[in-house]
């Protein structure tokens, strides 16, 4: 009997080791709710896996190229270089992208959650759907500046990414569709709907706002939720809120894709969520505190051109309580649980 | 029991090997052999500056009397229909093409499984269509890693010439126009529709007819806008720009002959 017991536990060794492939990259995924989710409430997402299926396999083959340096022309920069998970994937205390060379691109990461409501990517709307997304920081020549061709050479010649082709998609010849479809399994489910502020308005977890986050919900939803809308905190368009223009940058916004003098600086309304943890703030990252984005919309608006009409031209007339009843509503949006879930960390740590 | 325990692993070993490879069935009953109702129908595209034809690489004139050589050229040609001489038409599916002057191969089009039939006309795009611009990765001659497609604004380039000209204003002496713009008032894609007359294209069991096509370089410069190489040698972006080179190629191809 013993004898037998034995033979069966080198025979399941045989056949479960042999599938192994690399353990760094499978050890850390709990394989739980590697599912589409849609909110109670939320609107139907513009993307939904019914032609790219989700798979786990195809999940930790985009987690994998996610944070794959191999996907910039120098072997030095993967998507989470700049997409940092503890940071809801935006790049803590950089204004700006950082790419090879030491380059230094001209618009700040914005953090990465709920994409597959997004109707258009960038801070100028110029990519128009999430699997094509990681082709436009792969390709700019400030942050990974590579050719997709040779990026499929490198990924095609590695035996890891072989393996990873292979479980996912039955072959391991790569193509930029199979890989670029992994990418979206892994960042289209990275959600984001569990902060206090959700659980707040599910009435979960007996969670309460204190006096000064009802009073900052309260004036949030009379003066900034037009544009940053809920449950998304975005409502995806295009506007100016009068910063500025750096004489540096010089950057028109959605004018750089649509050629329109009425698009000039304007750029895409960001969510808020888990914006106490996306700090620095602005599509060029200007402010570092929300404090300072609160006092640009209660300053005269120093820019008119295309400013939204929602926006009062002498700035919002919030007082010092109003403002730090804002500031304490906005932390009720940081998603802890989304913070801290290693499914969508580093593999290779 | 005790020995039906210790086949266990036996048995699984056996059916895990058993599982390698499928069973061999015995020779099949051979299939009568099924009667053919389509054939291959082709289009092949011939492209000349005016009446010369075109080699990368070699000097000719352009309509403004301004010398330039071409060094790559490629376009897309889609959604192909051919009708028949009863005007139902026959619809190539994924019907998508990357035309490359640098491939040879790429410059005639081969559509299988054309019912056999007399056709009489044919229409296509230049360009990929509005729905493919915006249905994210693709596969195949509309796959992303062909360098015709736009990453920072999301988008095909339809039509890409570049070259040099000693006339072109670019420090480098350069042509570059990549024409793109999928929408709206300026997109670039232009449909094209050719009879052909008297000799329609027969496809039958003996017949793959090849339907042969002129495509004039010099149609992109002239027609109705004279290109300037001095002033109008780089386009890279959609806009009001791309549509005048779009107005321009919108004549650039012309139907010659079918060949039975």
């Amino acid at each position: 009997m013993n004898r037998i017991a034995v033979i069966f536990f080198l025979f399941s060794v045989l056949i479960f080791g042999a599938c192994k492939v690399d353990p760094k990259i499978i050890e850390p995924l709990p394989a739980d709710n590697l599912v589409e989710v849609i909110p109670e409430g939320w609107p139907q997402p513009k993307y939904t896996y019914s032609v790219n299926t989700i798979s786990e396999d195809k999940f930790v083959l985009g987690r994998a190229l996610f944070y794959e340096e191999m996907l910039s022309v120098d072997n030095t920069i993967s998507c989470g270089t700049c997409h940092q998970d503890f940071a809801a994937f935006a790049h803590a205390e950089h204004k700006t992208s950082h790419g090879i060379y030491d380059r230094v691109g001209t618009r700040n990461t914005p953090g990465i959650f709920n994409l597959t409501w997004h109707p258009v990517f960038m801070h100028d709307g110029g990519i128009n759907h999430i699997e094509l997304q990681p082709l436009g920081p792969i390709s700019n020549t400030l942050e990974m500046g590579a050719d997709i061709n040779p990026v499929i050479a490198k990924l095609q010649a590695s035996s890891k990414y072989q393996n990873l082709f292979r479980k996912a998609y039955g072959s391991d010849t790569v193509t930029s569709q199979k890989m670029l479809r992994a990418m979206t399994v892994f960042m289209g489910l990275i959600y984001s709907y569990n902060s206090k502020f959700d659980y707040y308005k599910r009435k979960e977890n007996n969670v309460e706002f204190s006096d000064a986050e009802q009073r900052g919900y309260s004036l949030f939803t009379a003066n900034c939720s037009g544009c940053h809308t809920e449950p998304l905190f975005s409502d995806f368009g295009f506007k100016s809120n009068g910063l500025t223009v750096d004489p540096f940058y010089q950057d028109s916004g959605r004018a750089h894709i649509t050629n329109l003098p009425q698009d000039r600086y304007k750029f895409k309304t960001p969510s808020l969520r888990n914006i106490a943890k996306t700090a620095p703030y602005m599509h060029d990252g200007r402010f570092t505190t929300l404090n300072q984005c609160l006092d640009h919309y209660t300053n005269a608006i120093p820019n008119l051109t295309n400013l939204d009409p929602s926006i009062p031209t002498n700035g919002y007339q919030f007082t010092a309580q109003n403002k730090q009843d804002i500031i304490a509503f906005l932390h009720t949006l940081t998603d802890y649980k989304l913070l801290g879930d290693k499914r969508f960390a580093d593999p290779n740590f | 029991m005790k020995n039906t325990i210790k086949f266990i692993p036996l048995v699984l070993l056996l059916t895990i090997v058993s599982c390698k490879k499928d069973k061999k069935d015995p020779d099949p009953e051979p299939e009568p052999t099924p009667v053919a109702t389509s054939n291959t129908l082709k289009i092949q595209f011939e492209h000349n500056v005016d009446a010369i034809a075109l080699v990368l690489n070699q000097k000719y004139v352009n309509p403004n009397l301004d010398t330039f050589k071409v060094s790559m050229l490629k376009y897309y040609i889609s959604n192909i229909v051919i009708t028949k001489n009863d005007n139902s038409t026959f619809v190539e599916p994924e019907s998508y093409h990357l035309i490359d002057v640098s491939n040879l191969s790429s410059t005639t089009i081969s559509i299988p499984n054309v019912p056999f039939a007399s056709y009489k006309s044919v229409s296509f795009m230049l360009g990929v269509d509005s729905t493919r611009n915006c249905s994210g990765a693709q596969t195949g001659d509309l796959a992303q890693n062909k360098n015709m497609f736009w990453t920072w604004s999301s988008g095909y380039i339809m039509f890409k010439l570049e070259g040099t000209s000693p006339q072109s204003g670019a420090s480098n002496k350069g042509l570059e126009y990549h024409i793109g713009g999928f929408g709206g008032v300026n997109k670039v894609q232009r449909n094209f529709s050719y009879s052909f007359a008297s000799t329609p294209a027969n496809v039958s069991a003996s017949v793959s007819p090849i339907i042969h096509m002129s495509v004039d370089i010099n149609e992109l410069f002239k027609n109705p806008t004279t290109i300037n190489f001095a002033t109008q040698h780089t386009q890279l972006s959609a806009g009001v720009n791309a549509k005048m080179f779009a107005d321009n190629y919108s004549d650039m191809i012309k139907f010659e002959n079918v060949q039975n």
